[in-house]
């Protein structure tokens, strides 16, 4: 080469070098937790100044009173209960239909050829359809809440499913083949191995979607529970009261997935982490 | 008694679209009890694909294959694959119980032995992405080994590992094949590796053919420093000379 280069070093640090050269206050600001606390704050403040702007956003003070009242009327546990009852049947059936039709579906391509359309059909129906369809079914009770929570969640869990059970990976499989590992042994340490993370991620999708759709179903059908509270104060133009419920059933759902499904999820990926 | 008899095998993959590739046209051999056979040849002449009809994961077109036991009862087999080939989310010794007929603890310190054969003893808790690829491919022979298969299958186990690795477990290997003496059917295209490890060498050419088929009469344990060894290795090697000018095998319509 004819052109002269300026020799440029560069130069990898070591993780202790790092560690040491980092001072603790930017250690901190740059941390997950405080990634986590900034969202939170600028949420709050949003809020806030929303609630300022526009009088039919009611802010954080007056829907913590709509709560406390709510609490303090003995509302809150029997129609929380009500609802958790509802959501826990609807997505327990969910998930283990949806396992066992999601493994039957990755593992036969005829299964494949007949459950895709209507899987694919399933998927595509809002959960305020089948409230309204079950409503108009089965009337005001648990079953419309249960079956459409069933409903919208199962084909989230069935499509996850099949696709990890289809992408197990075939030098495996040929591996258990040659050495005739029998069939129950093979699932049990090839096949759910393998779909864990499919399986979580599509229970994940069934309980947010389940959540929505218990919801939508006691909104519409009126038998009491989170839906129906949160209606109720809806209907009565009574926004502090409305916003008090939407916030414990987000919160739920928040504490639910952050605290519970991920560490269940983290748990079984330790095989990964360890390398 | 032959362990292994393949008579008129053929093999035609279907490349779609009335396009097909002949990759094993008409072979015929037997293999009797305790020997090591190689199968040499170039790349893509069909040795794996030998090796996967013989094991029942590839199906062949055409020919017969059958397997006798010493035991009666369904031939048991030993395959180290090309690559390791273990379950990610189970340890070591997971891994080699995962393969065993039965999981008594009789079976657990054997499965144990083999393990301390390719020196390994002390990774047995390990998972498989906690150990180098060396070491991943010697968990893949220990656990052949430690099925006590009537046939063990191996294709080009060492052809991914470096020089001075691939020597010190050639020489493991001849140590375990020497006290266990199972009958062995090895794949490789490193012609110096088949004479140093086998008592006979069959050689496939492209398009599926063989080529030749030689018997390898030297005392054990041989070692690659070892001057008859490198003497009749350059005589094979000058033997297999023509095969250089075939070219690799070509679909045929
Ligand atoms: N599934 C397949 N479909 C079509 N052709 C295939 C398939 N598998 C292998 N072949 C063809 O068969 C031929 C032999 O492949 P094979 O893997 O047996 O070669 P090999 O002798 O093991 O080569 P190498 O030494 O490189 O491993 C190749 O030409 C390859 O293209
Ligand atoms: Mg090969």
């Amino acid at each position: 080469m004819t052109t002269m280069q300026r020799s440029a070093v560069t130069k990898r640090r070591s993780t202790t070098e790092i560690e040491q050269s980092t001072p603790e206050w930017q250690k901190r600001l740059t941390s997950e937790t405080a990634a986590r606390v900034t969202a939170l704050l600028a949420f709050v403040v949003i809020w806030v100044v929303m609630s300022w702007l526009f009088s039919r956003v009611p802010g954080p003070v007056e829907v913590g009173e709509r709560l406390v009242d709510e609490f303090s009327r003995g509302e809150v546990f029997g129609n929380f209960g009500m609802t958790l009852y509802r959501f826990f049947i609807g997505v327990g059936l969910a998930t283990v239909v949806g396992i066992a039709v999601g493994v039957v579906m990755g593992l036969s391509q005829l299964s494949r050829a007949f459950l895709e359309s209507p899987v694919l059909v399933g998927l595509s129906i809002p959960a305020i359809i089948w409230s309204f369809l079950t409503v108009m079914w089965f009337g005001f009770g648990d079953m419309s809440p249960i079956i459409t929570t069933f409903l919208t969640a199962v084909p989230f869990v069935v499509i996850n499913v099949a696709q990890g059970v289809r992408g197990v990976s075939r030098d495996l499989r040929d591996m258990s083949e040659t050495y005739n590992v029998p069939f129950g042994r093979r699932v049990r340490h090839l096949v759910l191995p393998a779909v864990t993370g499919y399986v979580a991620a599509g229970v994940r999708f069934a309980i947010i979607m389940g959540w929505n759709g218990v919801l939508l179903a006691e909104w519409f059908g009126g038998g009491g529970g989170v839906g129906y509270r949160a209606r109720f104060w809806y209907d009565a133009n009574r926004y502090g009261g409305f916003a008090a419920w939407v916030v414990l059933f987000v919160g739920f759902i928040v504490i639910l997935d952050r605290f519970v499904l991920d560490r269940a999820i983290q748990r079984s990926f330790r095989w990964r982490d360890s390398r | 008694m032959a362990v292994l008899t393949v008579q008129n095998l053929s093999k035609t993959f279907n490349l779609g679209t009335a396009r097909e590739s002949r990759v094993l046209d008409d072979i015929s051999f037997e293999v009797k009890g305790q020997t090591f056979v190689s199968i040499v040849g170039p790349s893509g002449c069909g040795k794996s694909t030998l090796l996967n009809i013989i094991s029942g994961v590839e199906e062949h077109t055409s020919g017969d294959i059958s397997l006798t036991s010493d035991a009666g009862g369904p031939a048991r087999m030993g395959y180290v694959f090309q690559d390791p080939r273990l379950l990610p989310w189970r340890s070591v010794m997971q891994n080699m119980m995962y393969v065993q007929d039965d999981q008594s603890p009789a079976t657990v310190s054997r499965a144990k032995e083999y393990l301390d054969m390719v020196g390994l003893a002390k990774n047995a808790d390990f998972f498989p992405g906690q150990l180098s690829g060396g070491m991943q491919q010697r968990v893949g022979i220990a656990r052949a080994f430690a099925v006590e298969p009537d046939l063990l299958l191996m294709d080009e186990p060492f052809s991914h590992l470096d020089a001075i690795t691939a020597r010190g477990l050639r020489e493991q290997l001849q140590d375990i094949w020497a006290q266990s003496k199972k009958t062995v059917v090895f794949v490789t295209h490193d012609v110096v590796e088949a004479v140093e490890l086998s008592d006979r060498i069959i050689v496939l050419q492209p398009g599926g053919l063989i080529y030749e088929d030689i018997t390898i009469d030297l005392p054990r344990p041989r070692r690659q420093t070892d001057k008859n060894v490198a003497t009749l290795q350059a005589e094979v090697l000058a033997r297999l000379e023509k095969l250089k000018a075939m070219s690799v095998a070509e679909p045929v319509a």
